[in-house]
C-alpha cells in the first residue's frame, strides 16, 4: 500500500478527479467532504500528506490547518492547499504561519498536483524509487 | 463784513451828538442876550435829542444784538441738532453785523450739508453692516448645517473654525477650550499632517487623503480629507491657514469592498467549474479513464460543470440586463408547474449530492401564469439551489404549489440553517451574504436579488421570506394568476 494521502473538499467531483489522479500514482487516498470530517479521520490515522479546500462547511481550510498545527504529533506533516481563492490567499503568509507547502489554485492540473505531492513525499521518501522497486518487484514475481 | 454798512450808524450816532453840541453852542452865540429860559429850552431840546438818539441808538443795538444772537444760538444750537438754517430770518441790508451773520449761515449751511452727507453714509453703511450681517448669518447657518465636517487653522495650526459636525467628530469642546491647538484637540496624525503640510506649502492646490478614524465602540469611519490653503494676502501680516472638509465615504468604502468581495465570490465561483472541467479533460488527454464506463462518467462531470458555469453567466447577464433595462421578455401563458417540475429536475443531482431530499408538493390544478418561461425556470432554480446550499446533509427541501385566491404561489421550504430578522432583511440585496452562513457554501449573493427582480419586476409578483434561525427557511412566490382548473397532471 503507498502513502496515505488525505483529500478534504465540499466539490464532489474535485474530490474524486484528484483521489482518481493520486490513487492510479499508488497512493493510499482517503476523503473528507470538509474540514471537521478530516480532522476525524486525521486523528483516526495520520496521512502522510493533507491536501484541503479553503472554503468548506463546519470547519473550513483555514480551521483545519491550524488544528493541525497545535497538534505536536502532526507538525511534520506536508499540507497542500487547493482553493479556487483569489487574492485573499497569500502562500508566503500561509507558509510562514501554517507551514503550508503549497497553494495549488483552482482549476488545478491533477498531473501539477501528483508532481507536488510526489515531491513532499520524496523529502522524506523518494517515492519514485519506492515505484520503481515496486515495478520491478512486481516484475520479478 | 461790510464796512460802510456796518459803520453808518456810529456816524449817524456822532453827527446827532455834535449837532447836539453845536445846537446848544448856537444857542449863546447867536442869541447871547436871549433870556436864560430860551437857553434852557434850547439846551434841554439839544439833550432831549441826545437822549431821544441815544434811546434810538440804543434800541438798534439791541435789536441787531438780537439778530445776531439768534444767529449764534442758531449755531450754538446746530450743535444739538435742533436748528435749521431755513428758519433764521434774514439779515438786514444795514445791518452792521451782516457779514458775521451771512458767515455763519454758511458755516451752518456747510456744516448741514456734512452732516446731510454723513447721514446718508450713515444709513448706507448701516444698510451694507445689516445685509452683512444677515449674509454673515445666513453663511453661519450653512456652516453649520452642513454635515461634512470642517476645521480651519492658523498659522500656529491653531483651531480658528470648527462646525458643529467637526466639533462632534472630534469631541472639540463648543466653548473655547485654554488650547486651540489641533495636535492636541484633533487626534489623528494623518488629518494634523496633512493640514499642517498644506499650510507651509507655497502653492494654494488643494491636497486629499484617505483618513479612517475610530469611534469609542471600535467603529472604523473612513473620510475624504480634501485640505486647501488659506492666503493672508499680500502683505502676509497674519500668516497662511489652511482649511480642510471632510467627507464621509463609508458608503463608498463599503461598495468598494463589496465589489471586491464580489469579484473574488465570481471569480470562485467560475473557477470552481472550471476546475473541473480542466482536470477531467487532463484525465481524459492522459489516458488515465482507461475504461468506456470512467470515460463517460467523466465526461458527464465535464457537461454538468459546463452546465454549471453556464447558469452562473445567466444570472450574471439576467441581473445586469435587467437593471439597465434592456431585457427581452417573452411572457405567454404556460403552467406553472410544469416550469416547477423543470427546475427539479435541474436542481435533482445537487440535492443527491449533498444527500438532501427534494420533496415536490404540486397542486393538482392547472396554475396558469403569463411568465417568460427561462426567466422563471431561471427564479425557480435560484430558490432551490439556494435552499439546497444552505441545507445541512441528510435534511429536506420541499417545493409546494398552490392557488391561494387569485395568485398562483410557489414555496420552496427548507430545514437549513434559517435567517435571523435583519438577513430576512437584507437577503434580497445585490451581492449580500450572510455572514455565518460564507463558508457553508460558495455563493455570488446574486441568485436571490436575481429571483426577486424576475418575480417582482418582470413578472409583477411578490417574493417574500420567512424564517426561523435554526429551523428552515420558506421563500413564497406569488404571481398572478391567469386561469385555473382541475387536471394538470
Amino acid at each position: 500500500m503507498g502513502k496515505r494521502v488525505l483529500l478534504c473538499d465540499d466539490e464532489i467531483h474535485i474530490l474524486r478527479a484528484a483521489e482518481f489522479k493520486l490513487k492510479k500514482a499508488g497512493y493510499d487516498v482517503h476523503v473528507a467532504n470538509d474540514g471537521q470530517e478530516a480532522w476525524e479521520a486525521i486523528q483516526q490515522q495520520k496521512p502522510d500528506v493533507l491536501i484541503t479546500d479553503c472554503q468548506m462547511p463546519r470547519l473550513d481550510g483555514l480551521g483545519l490547518v491550524q488544528k493541525v498545527r497545535a497538534d505536536s504529533q502532526l507538525a511534520d506533516l506536508p499540507i497542500f492547499m487547493l482553493t479556487a481563492k483569489g487574492f485573499e490567499l497569500s502562500h508566503d503568509d500561509l507558509a510562514a504561519k501554517w507551514d503550508v507547502r503549497a497553494v495549488i489554485a483552482k482549476p488545478f492540473s491533477p498531473r501539477e498536483l501528483l508532481r507536488q505531492v510526489d515531491a513532499a513525499l520524496g523529502e522524506t521518501r523518494d517515492t519514485q524509487k519506492d515505484e520503481r522497486s515496486r515495478g520491478s518487484d512486481a516484475a520479478s514475481d | 463784513m461790510n464796512d460802510s454798512n456796518g459803520n453808518r450808524w456810529w456816524i449817524g450816532s456822532a453827527l446827532a451828538l455834535s449837532s447836539a453840541f453845536g445846537l446848544t453852542w448856537l444857542g449863546g452865540c447867536f442869541f447871547p442876550g436871549a433870556h436864560w429860559s430860551l437857553r434852557v429850552a434850547v439846551l434841554g431840546l439839544g439833550w432831549t435829542m441826545i437822549a431821544g438818539l441815544c434811546w434810538w441808538t440804543h434800541r438798534r443795538i439791541r435789536r441787531e444784538s438780537r439778530l445776531l444772537q439768534r444767529y449764534f444760538e442758531a449755531l450754538c444750537q446746530w450743535a444739538e441738532r435742533q436748528a435749521d438754517p431755513a428758519n433764521l430770518p434774514p439779515a438786514p441790508t444795514a445791518f452792521p453785523w451782516r457779514g458775521i451773520a451771512e458767515q455763519i449761515e454758511t458755516v451752518i449751511r456747510r456744516l448741514q450739508q456734512h452732516v446731510d452727507q454723513s447721514e446718508q453714509r450713515r444709513a448706507t453703511l448701516e444698510l451694507r453692516c445689516r445685509r452683512a450681517a444677515a449674509e454673515t448669518e445666513q453663511i453661519r447657518q450653512i456652516f453649520s448645517g452642513l454635515a461634512d465636517p470642517i476645521l480651519a487653522v492658523d498659522q500656529y495650526d491653531e483651531i480658528v473654525l470648527a462646525n458643529p459636525s467637526a466639533e462632534q467628530l472630534f469631541e472639540i469642546p463648543t466653548q473655547r477650550p485654554e488650547s486651540r491647538a489641533l495636535a492636541r484637540l484633533v487626534r489623528c496624525e494623518k488629518l494634523v499632517q496633512l493640514l499642517s503640510a498644506t499650510r507651509q506649502h507655497k502653492t494654494t492646490g488643494h491636497r486629499t487623503d484617505e483618513i479612517e478614524l475610530t469611534d469609542d465602540a471600535g467603529h472604523s469611519h473612513w473620510y475624504r480629507a480634501t485640505a486647501v490653503k488659506l492666503s493672508d494676502g499680500d502683505d502676509h501680516a497674519v500668516g497662511d491657514g489652511a482649511v480642510v472638509t471632510l467627507r464621509d465615504i463609508g458608503d463608498q468604502k463599503s461598495l468598494q469592498k463589496r465589489n471586491a468581495e464580489f469579484v473574488s465570490s465570481v471569480s470562485h465561483e467560475m473557477k470552481t467549474p472550471l476546475a473541473g472541467i480542466k482536470a477531467y479533460v487532463e484525465l481524459l488527454a492522459d489516458g488515465d479513464a482507461e475504461d468506456e464506463q470512467t470515460r463517460e462518467e467523466f465526461l458527464s462531470v465535464i457537461n454538468s460543470q459546463t452546465d454549471r458555469l453556464q447558469r452562473l453567466v445567466d444570472n450574471l447577464l439576467n441581473l445586469a440586463r435587467i437593471e439597465a433595462g434592456v431585457v427581452s421578455v417573452s411572457k405567454q401563458h404556460r403552467s406553472l408547474n410544469e416550469l416547477l417540475e423543470e427546475s427539479l429536475h435541474v436542481v435533482q443531482p445537487s440535492a443527491e449530492a449533498k444527500q438532501i431530499e427534494l420533496r415536490a408538493e404540486l397542486s393538482p390544478l392547472y396554475l396558469g401564469v403569463r411568465a417568460d418561461r427561462d426567466m422563471m425556470l431561471q427564479a425557480a432554480i435560484n430558490l432551490l439551489s439556494n435552499a439546497i446550499k444552505y441545507t445541512r446533509q441528510g435534511g429536506s427541501v420541499t417545493l409546494r404549489s398552490r392557488l391561494v385566491d387569485d395568485q398562483a404561489r410557489f414555496e420552496v421550504q427548507d430545514t437549513g440553517v434559517g435567517l435571523n430578522e435583519e438577513d430576512c432583511s437584507r437577503v434580497f440585496e445585490k451581492f449580500y451574504r450572510v455572514k455565518k452562513d460564507k463558508d457553508m457554501a460558495a455563493g455570488t449573493g446574486l441568485g436571490l436579488p436575481l429571483a426577486k427582480h424576475i418575480v417582482e419586476d418582470v413578472h409583477g409578483g411578490k417574493l417574500t421570506v420567512e424564517s426561523t434561525l435554526g429551523q428552515g427557511s420558506t421563500f413564497i412566490v406569488a404571481l398572478p394568476c391567469t386561469g385555473q382548473m382541475l387536471g394538470d397532471h
